[in-house]
């Protein structure tokens, strides 16, 4: 009799353990604990992406009613002017505008330890064009070279090549077109990127300009490796 | 027997009442911990159909399997090597086998009884 107890108890706790662990291997409901607001915020932005779809997509569809209602020569002539847009668009014309001017110069300390001619380092160079797309820049130009979308910001060296090309020492210019100027060099002159360039010796100047003029990329673009993004977020 | 079937349904109805959950870190802990409890037991019912039951065997067997196995878990993770393995292979075997001789025994029983019923006829 007692040994039958004792197989009995053995029985339980195995039981028991078996069951404990069967559960904890069961996957964890993922629970939804955003409260109202942060759910009103999402509708929000999904909304607005919506509506921005809805206006690409109405503007295709103008664009394609052209397209077809026109003759021969116009159409060719509205080709031409498509082109010419996305073209202006992708960064390959000459822009003008009004935008900001960056300088951005050595800081000099006179001091009696031998001090290094500072250099910007690509990674500087990158958060600071990040940090300019995300308060709102539309073109940007480094010296000669126009910033595109696929243009590379790298280290060959231990020299900084822009668009594949060595950047000049410093003082550098960057000239940077937005729809408002003024709020972007605000935005820019308190951000934080400006004492990771401090660290690095660098100096950042802002100015406002009215007549900037931006050169076109120059380069081939290749595509051949370019994927579109799985994100439904598309970035500037 | 049935006594053994009845206090492991209770077991795994009070693990399921109680709704307890172990974090994911011990989950390889509990598998072999739950892997030694069963090899004890099975072993427990072959000898216990063998009429070779030890009561001190059986309770000692349960507890030192579980932290042995627990031991070797312990080891491994310290170590990076999948230890645990080695305790599954272990059990693994050891549980198959004691299920072939509980299931042979079980089998010469009702050969036996249905004998007896034949000559009884």
């Amino acid at each position: 009799m007692k040994r039958n107890v004792l197989i009995s108890i053995a029985a339980l706790l195995a039981g028991l353990m078996g069951t404990i662990l069967f559960q904890s291997n069961q996957a964890h409901e993922e629970r939804d604990s955003r409260d109202l607001w942060e759910v009103r915020t999402e509708i929000h932005d999904k909304q607005e992406t919506q509506q921005n779809l809805y206006t690409q997509i109405h503007e295709a569809e103008q664009k394609l009613d052209e397209y077809q209602s026109q003759n021969n020569k116009e159409r060719i002539e509205l080709l031409k002017e498509s082109v010419q847009k996305l073209k202006k668009r992708a960064g390959l014309t000459e822009i003008k505008g009004e935008g900001i001017k960056i300088t951005i110069k050595p800081i000099l300390v006179n001091s009696d330890r031998v001090q290094e001619y500072p250099e910007i380092p690509p990674e500087l160079l990158q958060r600071l064009f990040n940090e300019l797309y995300t308060y709102g820049a539309n073109d940007i130009a480094i010296e000669n070279e126009r910033i595109i979308q696929i243009s590379p910001v790298r280290d060959v060296n231990g020299e900084t090549y822009v668009n594949n090309r060595p950047l000049p020492s410093v003082p550098v210019e960057i000239s940077v077109l937005a729809e408002d100027a003024k709020e972007l060099m605000e935005y820019m002159q308190v951000s934080k990127v400006n004492d990771y360039f401090a660290v690095e010796n660098l100096e950042v100047q802002y100015q406002v300009d009215f007549h900037l003029t931006l050169p076109a990329y120059q380069q081939h673009i290749d595509l051949e490796y370019i994927r579109s993004a799985e994100s439904e977020e598309g970035g500037k | 027997m049935w006594l053994t079937i009845l206090f492991l349904i209770i077991g795994v109805a009070l693990g399921l009442l109680t709704d307890i959950r172990i974090p994911e870190l011990y989950a390889d802990y509990l598998a072999v911990a739950v892997l030694a409890a069963f090899d004890t037991l099975i072993g427990g019912i072959r000898s216990h159909l063998e009429e070779q039951f030890d009561e001190q065997v059986f309770v000692t067997g349960f507890f030192t399997n579980i932290c042995l196995a627990g031991l070797l878990v312990f080891v491994g993770v310290q170590l990076g090597i999948d230890l645990y393995l080695a305790a599954i292979f272990a059990f693994g075997i050891r549980l198959f086998q004691n299920i072939a001789i509980i299931r042979r025994i079980l089998l010469e029983k009702v050969r036996y009884a249905r004998m007896k019923k034949n000559s009884k006829k």
